[in-house]
């Protein structure tokens, strides 16, 4: 806990928890500007209005989503580096270990928090805007659990690769390449590709049901501990040199 | 002797790079230990290994009788240390930055006040580090390496980049605290002339070996036996610098 406290007072005017923020009323706004200008066309689409509000506003707030947890991950360990703060870490009596995993908790929670708000604007939509007796809020619900549990092995991943680089434009490319890489065989459904933690954020994206689905469920925890797993382990073990 | 700090054989070696090689210290308490050497003699390396920023590839330490990995939060309670450069979090400033350090180590609030006062950054203290110059920054890092006045004292090179005046106080600084209260301080710096005006005890380090361990009077009767001026160290540490190059270089050739 103290150390968590101590962590969320490193963060002050660094922008990680704003970015999140802003990401979460961003993906809000798009969901409902995006209903309320194709409103007539999206609920035309031969599918069941539940998918349509689910899966065809997902695809852009996803993207604002990774793109947030790649700068948020960028941030957190940059200010920890630009003035060699980290040196300074590592010879106080402070886990290293602790420390880590407090940087991937304040990243979860802001990343819960972003799509709380876009779901809760789903909500609101699915309540005024889909044909009475419609909406069914158990399916936004799994729905939303779906797309954050697939999107933590970007995130578990992405603060792994930028604990361990201290120029922080090389997690920033490995962002950018993952999302472009992630895009091109998101489509695919070779189950090998699922080992791509940007794929698996993509799956919800390009799926045409809001149902999840159980396989990239499970990949989606085990990425995101292994990750998680292997970013505490160098913590631990890999010393400042 | 009571020594807080002694290393065995301690050895750094970076693929066929050997930093630090077979340095055994001997740092009594209560002293001002002087740890000089030429640029790249292994100062920093030593002192690095004893804040467990990087691990010995032989040998081992103790620090108040504990050793590292097994005791490292004990031992780091115990060390304020100033390493290399100042390290700070630049999204700060020099006060948030303590403030930091104090949860870190459990003090009360009026520590950072404290240090601040020590090092004379107390109207600076609202200022984004960042922003600060380099001697301000040397000055914060010595702050939060003062913070809560611990037992243990190591700094890395403490008046790199300050203006004369500025090594001046923080000399004085550091002699001053051990009349502050009861510590131990290693300090290294690469001009003799700086420490021996400060240090109680001096090593001399040169391509990661120890040359001298003593005293300064220990030092000058070594000077005079070797026919130079008891006052003038700084020639003393020079030759003595000098006559290891030259026997590296012969033992290369052969």
């Amino acid at each position: 806990m103290r150390t968590l406290a101590i962590e969320l007072r490193k963060e002050k005017r660094t922008g990680i928890i704003p970015v999140l923020l802003a990401v979460g009323i961003l993906g809000a706004a798009y969901a409902f500007v995006n209903f309320l200008v194709r409103k007539d066309t999206l609920l035309n689409l031969p599918l069941d209005p539940m998918d349509v509000l689910l899966t065809q506003l997902y695809g852009m707030i996803m993207i604002l989503n990774m793109f947030a947890i790649i700068v948020a991950a960028c941030m957190v360990y940059s200010m920890e580096f630009k003035g060699n703060a980290v040196k300074k870490m590592y010879m106080l009596p402070i886990s290293v270990p602790a420390m880590y995993f407090c940087k991937f908790l304040i990243i979860t929670v802001m990343l819960f928090v972003a799509v709380t708000l876009q779901n809760l604007a789903l909500a609101q939509i699915g309540t005024t805007d889909l044909p009475q007796g419609v909406f069914e809020l158990g399916t936004l619900i799994t729905f939303a659990g779906y797309s954050f549990i697939t999107s933590m092995p970007v995130l578990s991943f992405m603060l792994l690769v930028s604990s361990r680089f201290e120029n922080m434009w090389v997690p920033l490319g490995v962002g950018v390449a993952g999302f472009l890489s992630g895009m091109a065989l998101a489509t695919s459904d070779m189950g090998l590709l699922l080992i791509h933690p940007f794929v698996v954020m993509l799956k919800p994206a390009v799926a045409m049901s809001a149902q999840p689905d159980m396989t990239v469920t499970i990949v989606s925890v085990i990425e995101t501990v292994l990750f998680l797993g292997a970013g505490l382990w160098m913590a631990k073990n890999l010393r400042y040199e | 002797m009571n020594y807080v700090i002694t290393t065995e054989q301690l050895t750094k070696k970076y693929k066929n790079f050997t930093s630090v090689n077979n340095v055994s210290l001997h740092i009594r308490k209560g002293s001002i230990y002087g740890f000089i050497g030429p640029n790249g003699a292994g100062k920093s390396t030593t002192m690095k290994m004893l804040l467990g920023l990087t691990a010995p590839t032989k040998g081992s330490f103790t620090i108040d009788g504990q050793h590292f990995p097994d005791d490292r939060l004990t031992i780091l309670k115990e060390i304020g240390s100033f390493i290399e450069s100042p390290s700070f979090y630049a999204n700060l400033t020099g006060r948030e930055n303590l403030d930091i350090i104090r949860r870190i180590l459990g003090l009360s609030k009026s520590s950072v006040e404290d240090a601040l006062e020590l090092v004379g950054l107390t109207e600076f203290g609202d200022r984004l580090a960042k922003k600060y110059s380099l001697g301000m920054k040397q000055r914060l890092g010595l702050a939060g390496a003062m913070l809560g006045r611990p037992p243990i004292l190591i700094l890395d090179e403490p008046t790199n980049g300050l203006d004369p005046s500025g090594i001046h106080e923080i000399r004085n600084l550091v002699k001053s605290l051990l009349d502050l209260y009861d510590c131990t301080i290693l300090i290294s710096s690469h001009m003799l002339s700086e420490i021996e005006l400060i240090a109680d005890d001096i090593g001399i380090l040169n391509h990661g070996r120890l040359l001298f361990e003593g005293s300064l009077d220990d030092l000058r009767q070594n000077a005079l036996q070797s026919g130079f001026a008891a006052d003038n160290l700084e020639d003393v540490f020079l030759s003595m610098v000098e006559k290891d190059n030259a026997a590296r270089k012969q033992r290369a050739k052969l």
